[in-house]
């Protein structure tokens, strides 16, 4: 239990960080609270470091201390600093902004639960925890397209995971056991395995957003705070990813599973690319991409298990996916929603426009940029077991993806004068540290390749 | 020992740094630092010419650590084929920045992409591994995108999207192709030396990355019918832009073609060559009778490109299809002397035809007469370059093209109709000469100026050059030879 306990230090830490912002705020000292839990989770990156090369199970095989849970402290945790200190601008002075930083630490913590899940009840724990607090982040501004966006997102969050606790039945009925490494010994039942896999697609592909399940995506993403949105593209969604990562290592490959990852991937990146091809809110177009974005994981996702390079690729690409698209919405905070905001923002703010041009880029893959190496990565991954076709799809869906970040770049070095409004300092931070990730890990993706 | 490789490599990107990093620098500042960086490239180029090459494999290489646990490393070196490139860029990129010294709109930002495309070019034609070649290749697109959406003509916004897309839908091909070769490699690398010494894919699978990579270079080179992003981009790129284009560029391709097509899945090319040639012959033939109806003299230049480029592809395919190493020799040697005469002679004249429409505001044919009298300079210069391009003996091209000829005749005697695209050519750029420079001058150009300094300073090194490659080719086919001659395929 002792080691148990000594290998969950990182969790504990950011559980307790979250309890302490809110203890802060509860004494109405919401900077404490924001200084608390940027130590809280510095610190708790630290204890992760430690861990690195580790690969065990605790609490009877239910938690796993891996490469891919390890891996997600060290991507979502610096991801979440970010977020934390893009929402600073957003909440400071509002009477809710120590529960902000508390929440998003919470439904941080909902990741990580999903990223190390071993057994499916952590699925569903790390599913509610991370769903509660980001429906309440998104609803805190209280105006109605807040509420509404909200609204969409919680309907559409308890369905799904209705559905998921519900198949899930399945698997425990079929095997006895709730761990998922218990799921091969159930090859007399293949229905039943084929069922339940399916309603952890739909309760993971929601949060992930993956076509069909990301109705609710660019609605929560537009009403929510542009600081809430950038959090809810990163950190639930590489989260769930990971979970997912986690339950298909088990299946048995006769359930067909690799195909129905394909299929999701072929419609997730082309209907991602599709639609952010007609959106003239650049935060919707954003939010399709992260759509599209999500397919090009399924790249690794189902070489998991047969080629050595799927976990390294999806690792890279997740942190990869994490600085650029933090990069993005950072940029768009702090210039405005709809394209036309964007007018001539090279010409007037040039180094902003700069870093905007090298994370677009990056999320179209071109070299040497982060997003290169990551998809790179994930197309050896997928042609390794054989999906070549698969990489061929991807491909053709990165050049569709040129055309529509384009549209962001073209206006930005048209004359005109971007609305660029007064930027707070931290964004600036966010985005230098953006930017400084996207090249580095590019250029140094020998860190990533575990 | 220094690393002269990539200290040639990397000098262009240092002054690109340096020159964004300075706070509010004059215009003469930021061209100062720009040819005094291009300058030392050249140096740099000159140095590794003096190295030499060795006949075995790649000379000068240079190798560090990058992504050891997917065998992906940054590894350098030049061979015969790739040294004579490396010294193209440097002289074509040192002249393209004399002669981009009198912008003043937006100088800081032109000039560091023109550096930063130096770096790719030398990048693209040095790297030894399938990542970094590949790394190299997109980032000339991408700065190549910026330099004709940014300074471009009144087209330029659409003219970049084509080009932009267009070329990266071409180069990803290539990167199914590296990915294959990576993972058919019996012990997994990135080390194009490797994929070269034991051709990594058979059957089938050599066959389908063969397809790719020629997509990938038809696309770049450009071949029929993957050819129509070229004339839209030139006729809206800035003229550095369509110098370092056509002179550069384009050869990116054809040395993707010789570099991964040819050496790394030779079977497959040599059952493919007959198609290949095929294309090549289409290319120059088509290239020749599009110049041969075009109005605009840069439209004229940029169609006359894909009927050299046709060249080197039949170059190329008669080496993989012939099974006589000397014939193999005679064809490469005239290919890659093709691409660095072409580079000379072409970006002379797109130089020349951007001062002709800096003076005049058009490029129409029609509207001159007589230039040759208004502004001789101007005038003889481009008929010097108009002669070198349609293949006259003593200048650079008859070289290139006669070994070309030689080899098809020797490999593939039919294909040797290709020879039609010279009398073309010939014709079109006759045509050219006589509306444009011949006659009686008309009153509305009396008062062009000639060459200004700058401008001599630009055009006049490609000429020397031209002479020097087409009098005495040895000094180049010497390098080149030393490499094709102990080609093993």
């Amino acid at each position: 239990m002792g080691r148990d306990l000594a290998l969950l230090a990182p969790e504990i830490a950011v559980l307790l960080t979250a309890v302490g912002a809110l203890i802060a705020e509860m004494l109405r000292r919401p900077r404490i609270s924001l200084v608390v839990a940027v130590i809280g989770l510095v610190v708790a990156t630290g204890m992760t470091l430690r861990l690195v090369g580790t690969d065990t199970t605790i609490f009877g095989g239910s938690f796993r201390i891996d490469t891919l849970s390890i891996w997600a402290k060290l991507i979502l945790l610096p991801a979440t600093v970010l977020s934390m200190l893009l929402a600073r601008a957003d909440v400071r002075g509002s009477a809710r902004e120590g529960t902000v930083y508390s929440l998003l630490i919470f439904s941080t913590l909902g990741a990580l639960v999903l990223a190390g899940a071993g057994d499916t009840m952590f699925l569903v724990l790390g599913t509610l925890l991370t769903g509660l607090a980001t429906f309440a982040l998104v609803a805190y501004p209280d105006t109605d397209p807040a509420t509404e966006a909200a609204m969409k997102f919680f309907v559409f969050a308890s369905v799904t995971t209705a559905i998921m606790i519900f198949g899930l039945s399945y698997w425990f009925g079929a095997s006895g056991s709730t761990l998922i490494a218990d799921l091969p010994g159930m090859d007399t039942m293949p229905l039943a395995v084929i069922l339940g896999f399916v309603a952890v697609v739909v309760g993971l592909g929601y949060k992930a957003s993956l076509v069909p399940f990301h109705f609710w995506a660019p609605d929560a993403y537009e009403g929510a705070p542009l600081s809430i949105a950038a959090y809810l593209s990163v950190v639930p969604k590489i989260g769930a990813l990971f979970a997912l990562t986690q339950v298909v290592r088990y299946l048995p490959p006769e359930t067909g599973w690799t195909a129905v990852m394909a299929g999701l991937a072929v419609l997730s990146m082309t209907y991602g690319y599709l639609a952010a091809l007609v959106q003239d809110n650049v935060i919707r177009l954003l939010a399709y991409s992260s759509i599209a974005q999500s397919g090009y994981f399924l790249l690794g996702i189902l070489a998991v298990g047969s080629s050595e390079l799927a976990l390294p690729s999806i690792i890279l690409f997740a942190a990869a996916y994490a600085a650029m698209n933090l990069g993005a919405f950072a940029i768009a905070a702090t210039t405005g929603r709809t394209l036309n905001d964007f007018d001539g923002l090279g010409r007037t703010r040039p180094m902003l426009g700069i870093a905007m041009v090298i994370f677009l880029l990056s999320l179209v893959g071109i070299p040497p940029l982060a997003g290169f190496v990551g998809k790179f990565m994930l197309f050896a991954a997928a042609i390794d077991v054989q999906f070549t076709w698969l990489a061929v799809v991807a491909i053709i869906n990165s050049v569709l993806s040129l055309a529509v970040y384009l549209r962001i770049i073209v206006p930005m070095y048209r004359s005109g004068e971007s609305a660029s409004v007064a930027t707070d300092p931290w964004h600036g931070v966010v985005v230098i540290t953006a930017f400084a990730a996207t090249l580095i890990i590019g250029l140094a993706a020998q860190f990533f390749l575990v | 020992m220094l690393p002269l490789v990539s200290l040639t490599l990397f000098l262009p990107l240092v002054g690109a740094v340096l020159i964004l990093c300075l706070p509010k620098p004059t215009a003469r500042t930021v061209h100062g630092i720009a040819i005094t960086s291009a300058a030392l490239t050249l140096v740099g180029a000159l140095a590794m010419w003096l190295q030499g090459v060795s006949s075995e494999g790649f000379s000068q290489v240079e190798e560090l650590e990058w992504m050891p646990a997917i065998g992906a490393a940054y590894r350098v070196g030049v061979d015969g084929i790739s040294l004579p490139l490396v010294l193209l860029s440097a002289v074509l990129f040192l002249v393209s920045l004399i002669y981009a010294s009198s912008l003043r709109d937006r100088p800081r930002a032109y000039v560091a992409l023109i550096l930063l495309l130096e770096t790719a070019a030398i990048g693209t034609f040095t790297a030894l591994d399938g990542i970094l070649f590949y790394v190299f290749f997109e980032v000339s697109l991408v700065s190549m995108y910026f330099m004709i959406a940014g300074w471009g003509h009144e087209e330029r916004q659409r003219a970049a999207l084509m080009f932009f897309i267009y070329t990266l839908l071409g180069s990803l091909p290539l990167l199914l192709a590296i990915l294959g070769l990576y993972l058919g490699s019996p012990d997994p690398t990135f080390d194009m030396r490797a994929w070269i010494a034991n051709p990594p894919l058979e059957g089938a699978a050599a066959m389908w990355a063969l397809i790719a990579m020629l997509i990938t270079f038809a696309v770049k080179i450009p071949a029929i019918p993957l050819h129509t992003w070229l004339p839209a981009a030139h006729v809206q790129a800035p003229t550095v832009g369509s110098v370092i284009l056509a002179g550069i560029m384009l050869k990116f391709g054809t040395y993707g073609l010789v570099r991964f097509a040819l050496q790394m899945t030779p079977d497959a090319f040599r059952e493919a060559g007959i198609v290949v040639l095929f294309f090549g012959v289409v290319s120059a033939i088509y290239g020749a009778f599009a110049a041969l109806a075009q109005t605009d003299l840069k439209r004229l230049v940029a169609y006359t490109s894909v009927n050299h480029m046709g060249y080197v592809i039949v170059g190329v395919a008669a080496a993989a299809l012939t099974l006589d190493p000397a014939v193999r020799a005679t064809a490469l040697d005239g290919a890659v002397l093709q691409m660095f005469s072409h580079g000379l002679v072409t970006g002379a004249l797109f130089f020349l035809v951007g001062m002709i429409q800096e003076r005049a505001r058009t490029r129409e044919m029609g509207e001159f007469g007589g230039l040759l009298k208004t502004v001789p300079l101007l005038g003889w210069f481009f008929v010097l370059a108009a002669f070198a391009s349609l293949g006259l003996p003593g200048l650079a091209h008859f070289p290139a093209e006669f070994q070309i000829f030689l080899a098809t005749l020797g490999t593939t005697p039919i294909a040797v109709i290709v020879i039609l695209g010279i009398a073309i050519i010939a014709g079109t750029f006759l045509k050219a000469l006589r509306e444009t420079f011949m006659g009686e001058p008309r009153d509305r150009w009396s008062e062009m100026p000639d060459l200004s300094p700058r401008e001599i300073l630009a055009v006049a090194p490609l000429l020397v050059l031209t002479v020097a490659t087409g009098v005495a080719p040895s000094w180049v086919l010497d390098v080149i030879h030393r490499t094709t001659s102990a080609l093993v395929l």
